[in-house]
């Protein structure tokens, strides 16, 4: 076994393991922790890949957002609340685990329905630089996904102007339910 | 890493070179910080132990290790210990991934090897660090989570909410860079800033540095920063007055002072970062490193241009003590105003202004 494939597998080992703990863990504070470990160990796969960008636009954007999640879990719920509905016994868990399932599955399909991919990769491919691979992607965002891209923006703010929308007919952040 | 044994060795003895570098200039810092604030405030400071006070130093270092343990009874055991530990992290990975010099091409027993001057080289350079540094904020929230106490609480959530309102600015900020070098290469950047800046097509005896092309992008970034490394006038996580000494409140000894060295870390990537950006690297204004190289041979060049680098370097960090001395801390909605309703809609007009400018000069 070369090296790199032992850094993938001990990379990969880290990134399920921290992901498990997102799950299992009954403390949402510990499982935010969780989280950004499990972004760092997704960078770190990016790197090893030789895709420099898109690693450190994972650190930047997912690890450092998950510091919102953070000031959200302390400021809004109440922890010792939270853990018990956080941990709903036996339907509870059955259900978070049937649809980590089915997202997985999914998601693993979809790898392997993808069959450019199985074909792209191989000891015939040739590494780029990470200039070049932003250059090119930077440039297939503004031409060829531009819809893709502009629709992804609308949706985002959606789901901010949506968030406001919900929590003030709750009365916002001073609602005393 | 390397072909061979020896090109692998000298990388990690680098690696690990570059980050007792980072940990070995905080005692300096120290030392200059506490006669720098004797000095405005019109005090003597530690001048005592050793000529100029500097062997109070290796007193402190002896004094923090060998302090007793105080660990609060009801802490996140894991969280509290790992804190100090990860607030080394971030500041380590981002050193290593500036050049601090020129490369060195040496022949060792009849073979030639080059040699980065720096811990390892990312291509993307900018955008790595970026990722790596807003990792920071994570150590002062597992400080302040972990160690069970409100004002640790009080201090991270400060510290997470500061973190994020100026992280906005810090990443628009460098948009201008990016534009103006068109790269995310710290190597390119610095060596697109070795010629001498042309104005209106004449050549002038002015480096071309890039605080010649991206002036508002330089105070900005430079207040983020200051913002991003906790220091006076940003430094509501450890207001002392209202929160003892906010996230790191239960920790003494070595563990405190492996906060220091985390935020003195932080200090030393944040002028590397200015004057890599800003202040052409290791640019040695009146010379070429072409020069140098064919005048003093390539090690000794390299080491010169070293020397020159950290000059700046320390330029830089004695303006970060010199303003933690002289203005007072802002009060919070103070430091909320200044990232959103200020910082951020100018990081927004230097980035558009940038842009329009660099597409019409290229076009």
């Amino acid at each position: 076994m070369s090296v790199e494939v032992a850094l993938f597998y001990g990379l990969s080992f880290l990134i399920i393991y921290f992901g498990l703990g997102v799950l299992m863990n009954p403390n949402p504070i510990k499982a935010a922790f969780n989280l950004v470990l499990t972004m760092v160990g997704v960078a770190g796969v990016f790197f090893h890949l030789q895709a420099g960008f898109l690693g450190g636009v994972q650190l930047a954007v997912y690890a450092g957002a998950v510091m919102v999640l953070f000031v959200m879990v302390l400021m809004l719920f109440d922890l010792e609340k939270e853990r018990d509905a956080f941990s709903e016994g036996f339907l509870g868990n059955a259900l978070k685990l049937i649809s980590v399932g089915l997202v997985v599955s999914l998601v693993i399909n979809s790898v392997l329905l993808s069959s450019d991919l199985q074909s792209a990769k191989g000891p015939g491919a040739t590494v780029v630089k990470d200039a070049e691979i932003t250059k090119k992607l930077a440039d297939l965002i503004f031409t060829e996904y531009i819809f893709a891209f502009e629709i992804l923006g609308v949706l985002l703010l959606l789901v901010a102007i949506g968030a406001v929308a919900i929590s003030r007919i709750k009365g916002g952040t001073h609602a005393n339910s | 890493m390397g072909s061979d044994l020896i090109e692998i060795g000298i990388n990690t003895a680098k690696l690990l070179v570059i980050f007792l570098m980072m940990v070995q200039i905080v005692p300096l810092l120290v030392w200059v910080e506490r006669r720098g604030s004797a000095f405005i405030q019109n005090r003597f400071g530690p001048n005592r132990v050793g000529p100029l006070g500097l062997t109070q130093l290796l007193a402190d270092a002896v004094k923090f290790l060998f302090k007793e343990e105080f660990v609060p009874d009801k802490n996140r055991r894991f969280l509290f210990y790992a804190a100090p530990v990860v607030a080394l992290i971030p500041g380590a990975l981002a050193f290593a991934a500036i050049p601090l010099s020129i490369p060195i091409e040496i022949d060792i027993m009849g073979k030639s090897y080059k040699f980065l001057f720096q811990g390892y080289e990312v291509g993307i350079g900018i955008v790595f660090v970026l990722g790596v540094s807003s990792l920071g904020a994570y150590a002062l929230l597992m400080a302040g989570y972990g160690s069970n106490n409100k004002y640790s609480m009080f201090g991270a959530l400060r510290a997470s909410a500061q973190m994020i309102s100026y992280e906005l600015a810090l990443g628009l900020s460098l948009v201008g860079i990016l534009l103006v070098f068109n790269t995310f290469d710290f190597q390119q950047i610095i060596d697109s800033q070795l010629t001498n800046f042309v104005f209106m097509g004449t050549e002038t005896a002015l480096p071309n540095w890039g605080i010649l092309y991206q002036p508002l992008g330089f105070i900005l970034f430079v207040v983020a920063v200051f913002a991003e490394t906790n220091r006076l006038p940003f430094d509501l996580p450890e207001a002392e007055s209202e929160l003892v000494a906010g996230y790191h409140t239960e920790y003494g000894g070595i563990k405190m002072n492996m906060f220091y060295i985390g935020e003195y870390g932080h200090m030393l990537v944040a002028s590397a970062l200015i004057v890599t950006f800003y202040f052409g690297g290791y640019d040695p204004i009146f010379w070429t490193p072409g020069e140098l190289v064919a005048t003093y041979g390539n090690v000794m060049a390299a080491l010169l241009l070293h020397v020159v680098f950290l000059t700046k370097v320390g330029l830089f960090l004695w303006i970060f003590i010199w303003v933690r001395w002289t203005l007072p801390r802002f009060r919070y909605d103070q430091l909320m105003d200044l990232g959103w309703k200020t910082m951020l809609p100018w990081a927004l007009a230097n980035t558009i202004i940038t842009a329009v400018v660099a597409f019409w000069l290229r076009a």
